[in-house]
């Protein structure tokens, strides 16, 4: 028994696809691409896997990841990737397998390529200086169906605005994962504008020190 | 539209997997390849049309033709259809895209009849003219099969052609004819002239319905060669019959999630007031090793891990036995969860019982439909008292503390005292789990009764019968309400008014189409979702069409009138409907057809549960 770390690609028609739904889809793709995975035991036996940071709905994910415990021992990391991609559908596509080193905690933030359909120089100017604030106030529903006021400027890491491509680094994992979506819309609303079009991806995770998640 | 708009659109909706396309197994070709493209319409949402085996089954075969393209469409949810009205997006095909309006096909599904209205609301997104008469060679063929088509008749005026009975041949042979129409220069008219000549095919234009002075029906006459009957068609061999290897896999959570594995098709049974008792005719069989190879590949094919047998009674079939059995070798190796029925297991080995007993039960379900046996003879529901009681005790000695029947309101014959026996039935059930020693350990019992209103459907010996009005079953709920005492028994009764408009619907004719039509252009769609029902829309459309929905479902038809659907020849004839609805009248139950044959007419394919050995 083992466990193997698989890097896929998440676009077109599965950017639809809610978390919930992913990890159906994925019992059933390991189901029909023959895994040789373990199964939990107990009352409600079912494949063993785990997904990283989920992606939100409608964006493409460029480094996803998931890990699986495999049975068979000689089951090599390259027939993995074969088999689930012969299994597969175009808009999930298996990039690799390999041993994890990081645990999925160790998982702190994420880059996201924001694209705007049109980008003018007046909306250009306002990004900049949008992220150039020292502290970005933004609401947040909390538990209790109130809001609250929170800075986000903390969580986001980095950003470069280049021609109509926002690149952002943003804290991520399970306690202060930060949606670029979140802060976009708070971009719009701070700045009084209306929102514009953009498609977001995901393209890496990273660790503490900002290396590719392993 | 492009691509970024889309999905722009579609994140704005709820569920855009409904609309997203791209599932595993769902069939891409190259249109410039094909000669025909056939767009599979399933008038509601796709939760439930995914959830449809017929249409897997069609879906497959007609892409197992490089030929023909059959892409899926789907009624699109209220919300999506906003948007597209906004945004002048035409009704499309999952697959492609593509505006279905320049497929060779649009082909409809029906499966009850509160769906006839997304059926005019899907043309109509589609850019089509409702009519039927008003659809020159620019337009999609619009044709339709499934059950209701066995009185389609309010939907003459919108359909080109209807499809009788299983379509799995009648169907390619009519796209076939059409390539070689198409070849010779395409004429709408030459072509359903020509398409009514093959078994299985009617063609609502060519016929001329002329009524009495009393509204009813005085005849209904063919025009040029068109039969004067037309014959619905079966699958003879369920052994050689397609069936898919694979099924496309949703990405949403859809009504049956799962593999779903064909048995056999019709009912040994003949209750009198089930229409798939009777539409379906002969029991035919596929043999377990046919099933149980199909199930494998299907399991492997779409990765599936659960998956379930279909019929209407699977523990009917003959070799249910050997079946399971061979099934559960590799389920359990697999870790496939196989749902089974209810089945009656009296007489399995013990082997296979205590194979079963590790299978995931689902929840205990009976069907009695009446409260007395005197009423269950009159419908000829072979279920009986002593049978649900013993099944219970079994089930809650096991553990289990809740179960739930089914029942209807409203049948012919039935009377007060019926409906005393529903209440009288679940107290029994009440009272019996308390009388067990060995019951459930500090858990109550829970028995939930569900009644629903009973509507009388062509093709059943109840065809002739009338539905209850409106006051007698609020009466009668009333009545039923005040039998109950104890609170352990939950009892749900359905808002009837759809149960109303089906039984109009079910039994209605050519005038309705008018009805139809107006009550769509009111906003009327999704009419079996209690959320978009508008009975009030419907009331305005029968009087402004100046039609009494009541002379449909609330009169008694005599044995020689003509009904709307008589020219529909379903293999079960009138005059076997007629002895049994004098049966059903004194009181008398008819032996099932392993029993005992009793001549319906559906012997007439040679085929199926008529010729097994006895
Ligand atoms: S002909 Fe006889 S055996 Fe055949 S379906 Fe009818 S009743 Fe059953």
């Amino acid at each position: 028994m083992r466990d193997v770390r698989v890097f896929y690609r998440k676009k077109g028609a599965m950017k639809f696809v809610s978390h919930l739904d992913m990890n159906r889809f994925m019992t059933r793709l390991i189901n029909k691409a023959k895994i040789p995975i373990w199964f939990t035991e107990g009352f409600n036996q079912h494949a063993y896997f785990n997904f990283a940071v989920p992606l939100s709905l409608g964006f493409e994910g460029q480094y996803e990841v998931l890990d699986l415990r495999i049975i068979t021992p000689d089951y090599s990391n390259e027939q993995l990737v074969l088999d689930l991609n012969k299994a597969s559908i175009p808009d999930i596509e298996f990039l690799d397998a390999k041993e994890p080193i990081l645990k999925m905690k160790e998982i702190v933030f994420a880059e996201f390529k924001v694209i705007f359909d049109e980008l003018n120089v007046e909306l250009a100017e306002k990004i900049n200086g949008f992220f150039a604030r020292e502290q970005i106030i933004t609401q947040k529903t909390t538990k209790k169906g109130g809001t609250k006021d929170i800075d986000i400027a903390p969580l986001i890491k980095k950003w470069v605005l280049k021609e109509n491509e926002l690149t952002l680094i943003l804290t991520a994992g399970n306690e202060n994962n930060l949606n670029p979506n979140l802060v976009l819309s708070t971009f719009f609303e701070s700045e009084k504008i209306a929102p514009v079009d953009y498609s977001v991806i995901r393209t890496m995770i990273y660790d503490k020190n900002l290396n590719p998640f392993k | 539209m492009n691509e970024k708009e889309f999905e722009r659109l579609l994140l704005s909706v709820q569920k855009p997997g409904r609309y997203s396309g791209g599932e595993i197994n769902s069939v891409i070709k190259d249109k410039s390849k094909v000669d025909v493209r056939f767009a599979f319409c399933f008038p509601d949402t796709y939760e439930i049309g995914m959830s449809h085996l017929g249409m897997k089954i069609l879906y497959s075969q007609f892409n197992s033709r490089d030929d023909i393209w059959c892409e899926r469409v789907f009624a699109p949810w209220t919300d999506f259809e906003e948007k597209m009205r906004e945004n002048n997006i035409p009704l499309f095909a999952l697959e492609s895209r593509d505006s279905i309006k320049e497929f060779d096909f649009i082909g409809f599904t029906l499966q009850y009849e509160m769906c006839y209205t997304n059926v005019l609301n899907m043309l109509d997104l589609a850019g089509l003219p409702l009519k039927a008469l008003d659809r020159d060679e620019k337009y999609p063929l619009v044709v339709a099969g499934g059950p209701c088509v066995c009185n389609a008749e309010p939907l003459a005026d919108f359909i080109d052609i209807f499809f009788l009975g299983e379509g799995e041949e009648v169907d390619l042979e009519v796209i076939d004819l059409y390539k070689e129409h198409k070849k010779k220069g395409f004429s709408k008219v030459e072509f359903l002239k020509a398409a009514a000549k093959i078994e299985g095919v009617y063609v609502p234009s060519l016929y001329e319905v002329e009524y009495l002075e009393d509204g009813k029906i005085k005849s209904v006459t063919p025009k040029g060669n068109a039969p004067k009957t037309i014959k619905k068609r079966i699958i003879g061999d369920m052994d050689t019959a397609f069936y898919p290897d694979k099924f496309v896999v949703p990405f949403i959570q859809i009504v049956h999630d799962r593999a779903v594995q064909e048995v056999f098709r019709g009912c040994i049974r003949g209750c009198r007031f089930c229409q798939a008792g009777f539409i379906y005719r002969p029991v035919r069989e596929k043999s377990y090793e046919v099933v149980n190879s199909q199930a494998k590949c299907l399991c492997e094919n779409t990765g599936y891990d659960e998956i379930s047998l279909s019929s209407l009674s699977t523990s009917d079939y003959r070799e249910l036995e050997p079946l399971l059995n061979n099934m559960l070798e590799w389920t359990q190796e697999n870790h496939i969860s196989l749902a089974l029925p209810s089945l009656r297991i009296d007489n399995f080995s013990e082997e296979l019982l205590e194979k079963i007993a590790h299978v995931r039960k689902s929840g205990l379900t009976f069907a009695p439909e009446a409260g007395t046996q005197r009423l269950r003879d009159v419908i000829n529901k072979n279920v009986t008292e002593e049978e649900i009681l013993s099944t219970c005790k079994t089930a809650f000695e096991g553990g289990y503390t809740s179960v739930k029947l089914y029942f209807m309101m409203g049948l012919p014959t039935e009377t007060d005292e019926d409906l005393k026996g529903i209440a009288e039935l679940g107290q029994k059930i009440v009272d019996m789990y308390y009388s067990l020693p060995n019951k459930p350990k500090g858990k109550s019992v829970s028995v939930s009764m569900s009644v629903a209103v009973f509507v009388p459907k062509p093709f059943t010996p109840f065809q002739f019968e009338p539905q209850i009005t409106k006051e007698e079953m609020e009466r009668k709920q009333n009545y039923l309400k005040s039998c109950i005492t104890t609170r352990k028994i939950d009892l749900s009764m359905h808002d009837s008014s759809t149960s109303f408009l089906e039984a109009v619907f079910a039994k209605g004719d050519r005038r309705l189409g008018a009805v139809l039509e107006s009550a769509y252009k009111k906003g009327c769609k999704f009419d079996s979702w209690t959320e978009c029902f508008q009975i009030e829309k419907w009331n305005e459309a029968f009087s402004e069409c100046g039609i009494d929905p009541d002379f449909y479902s609330l009169r008694t038809r005599d044995y020689d009138e003509i009904n709307p659907w008589d020219h529909l020849d379903y293999a079960v004839s009138k005059e076997f409907l007629i002895r049994e609805n004098k049966l059903a009248h004194a009181d008398t139950t008819t032996p099932n057809c392993r029993e005992k044959c009793s001549a319906c007419g559906a012997n007439c394919y040679g085929e199926g549960v008529c010729f097994e050995r006895r």
